[in-house]
């Protein structure tokens, strides 16, 4: 059991704390493992179809329940979990001798074969992965239902939240706290848009017990037992020393609509254009002209200062129709990015043609990138292929270890480079940015992240480069300021944090950016990198 | 009774998902007609299954040959477009 005053980390979704009594989430019993029925298999199929027919009952009313947008994907799962030919699968495997649960969940694990490895995928065979467990359940009478308090003010604690669960939360549900799961697990969607404060990925959370009070806090990214709202952390409010911030604060656009969007913005320029929207839905490959035509509108409508394009990001989990690209085991690890160029040379140097087209009719300033370069020579190939094609700035993403390992061969053959926090961490901690299980080590706090992009940022300067951060923890006010003290030269975040991110980086001079910087290398913990400079961040 | 057939092609930006396959089967059910739905080349599912659609994983811009076991032309050009439809995402 956790002891008052306790505090358990995690990572917060929401801006507001909450205190109220703990109601963990039992895990249901055991479904028996695989076996054989003494019955007839006649009987069996019978008891399967009933089986079938409840649970397809339940997504009804889950539903009915959910309401106008979610209704939709209870209706096509219910369509699944009824598939003729999944039942005479099923079925099959009922004469082989199988029990009706064993020989469902055989069915759905055959299915499972065909439809594996592709990501569009993958979240339906989940879905339909815990259908089959409900089925099974069914039919062993095991209930499988959260049994959530319709009144009171509860703390919800369980190790993550399917769609079919967080669809039964109640009123009373006020605050929720998982084991597992990140940022961008489903639970913790549900909860920022329903606005339920939450802290997921809390380990130490296993420890409580029911009927405890925990206040929490999802702005301190911590749970504190038996806390109260007085100890809620604040979220800073930045008051400006200066109208410029101590480094310029870019935004990050993919399309037309974005563009002009973001001029709306205080942003100076655009610090990352990703192309890839422009592909993506196209069924063939556009003419120089189509593409030329889109990127000049694109540049013309973008907030004042340069513009940095980054050519396309595609790999087989985000293919380009029009590009062959095989189905990959390991698609993070494959063949994307810049990589592409193995195959699809032409199509890399058309894209930088159209830019130089448009570069001219809009005469804005553009600078290009290329994304997941790995060796020193890739970036070198790539500069002189874009100085070929036109009068850029020259530079390439930094997202890969190796290359962190070789900024100091590019001195003088490239002009920039912009690292991308959110892949740099999934290959840095070997730990796949689609697994909710490993939110935690996808922090940007990580020390050892801030250790990385310390070097990064002191070898751009030694090699003459321009360094940029364009990675989600570039839109973190307070990470940053410690980007700026870490010695980049510009951050480019989404859109909607623009402002947000010129305050903090507004109400601070360069050397109070350094010696905050100073507090995230120091520390041994995300959670204490975090804590730290947010507590220097208000006794400024 | 012959076979009418036609070609469509999958628009969607993730290929021919569970909604898509979720709507044909549902069109198809209550056509009560026989419709098969394959690659060229490869054999062809009856279109009365979600996850036999799903599970020839086909890609944004490709073509598939649907089979429509009827004489009605007014009736399976219908069907068509209206498949057509549900693969435009």
């Amino acid at each position: 059991m956790s002891a008052p005053g306790a505090i358990l980390a995690g990572m917060g979704v929401g801006l507001n704390a909450v205190r109220a009594e703990v109601f963990r989430v039992k895990p249901a019993k055991p479904i028996p493992s695989a076996h054989k029925h003494s019955g007839d298999s006649e009987t069996e199929k019978h008891t399967l179809k009933g089986a079938i027919s409840a649970v397809g009952h339940y997504l009804d009313e889950l539903g009915l329940k959910a309401g106008d947008t979610s209704a939709e994907i209870f209706e096509a799962l219910k369509m699944l979990l009824e598939d003729e030919d999944l039942f005479e699968t099923a079925a099959t495997q009922i004469d082989e001798g199988w029990s009706a649960a064993t020989a469902f969940i055989m069915a759905v694990d055959e299915f499972g074969e065909l439809l594996a490895g592709d990501a569009a995928f993958e979240e339906r065979l989940a879905d339909l992965r815990d259908l089959a467990k409900r089925v099974a359940a069914h039919i062993h009478g095991i209930h499988l239902g959260l049994d959530l308090p319709e009144s009171g003010s509860f703390v919800l604690v369980g190790e993550d939240f399917s769609p079919a669960d967080t669809a039964q939360f109640t009123k009373a549900v006020v605050g929720v706290i998982t084991t597992k799961g990140g940022p961008t697990s489903h639970t913790a969607i549900i909860c920022r848009s329903k606005s339920i404060p939450a802290v997921v990925s809390c380990s130490e959370a296993t420890e409580l017990l029911d009927g405890q009070m925990v206040l929490v806090d999802p702005v301190g990214d911590r749970v504190v037992v038996d806390g109260d709202e007085s100890m809620a952390t604040k979220t800073i409010s930045f008051v400006a020393k200066s109208v410029e911030p101590i480094i310029p604060v870019r935004a990050n656009i993919g399309s037309l609509s974005d563009a002009i969007t973001a001029a709306t913005t205080a942003a100076n320029g655009v610090g990352l254009f990703r192309t890839e929207l422009l592909y993506l839905s196209a069924t063939s490959m556009p003419s120089v002209q189509a593409q030329a035509a889109s990127y000049a509108e694109i540049l013309k409508a973008a907030p004042e200062g340069p513009v940095v394009v980054r050519t396309i990001d595609a790999g087989s989990d985000k293919p380009v129709p029009f590009l062959n690209m095989p189905h990959e085991e390991n698609p993070a690890l494959g063949v994307r990015g810049y990589r592409l160029i193995q195959d699809h040379r032409q199509f890399i140097v058309d894209q930088l043609t159209s830019l130089e087209i448009a570069r001219e009719q809009s005469g804005r300033e553009v600078w290009v990138m290329a994304p997941m370069i790995a060796t020193a020579e890739e970036a070198i190939e790539f500069g002189s292929l874009a100085r070929k094609a036109g009068k850029f700035k020259v530079g390439v993403m930094v997202e890969t270890p190796s290359i962190v390992m070789a900024l100091s061969d590019l001195k003088n053959q490239l002009d920039f480079i912009s690292v991308g926090t959110n892949d740099l961490s999934q290959y840095l901690f070997a730990a796949d940015r689609m697994n909710s299980s490993l939110g935690a080590l996808l922090n940007p706090w990580q020390p050892a992240l801030i250790r990385a992009l310390a070097k990064i940022a002191q070898d751009s300067d030694a090699a003459n480069l321009s360094s940029g951060v364009c990675g989600e923890s570039a839109s973190d006010p307070a990470f940053a300021v410690v980007l700026a003290g870490l010695g980049f030269k510009s951050v480019s975040a989404s859109m909607s944090q623009v402002g947000a991110v010129r305050s903090a980086l507004s109400a601070v001079s360069a050397e109070q950016a350094k010696q905050i910087a100073q507090l995230a290398l120091s520390s041994v913990s995300a959670e204490q990198a975090k804590s730290k400079v947010l507590a220097a961040l208000s006794n400024l | 009774m012959s076979s009418i057939s036609a070609t469509v092609t999958v628009l969607d930006p993730i290929g021919l998902h569970a909604r898509p396959a979720g709507q044909i089967v549902k069109l198809v059910k209550e056509s009560g007609i026989e419709v098969r739905i394959g690659k060229a080349g490869e054999e062809l599912v009856k279109a009365n299954s979600p996850l036999r659609m799903m599970a020839m994983k086909a890609k944004t811009g490709e073509e598939l040959l649907v089979e429509i076991d009827t004489d009605d032309q007014a009736l399976a050009d219908s069907l068509i477009s209206q498949i057509q439809d549900f693969l435009k995402g």
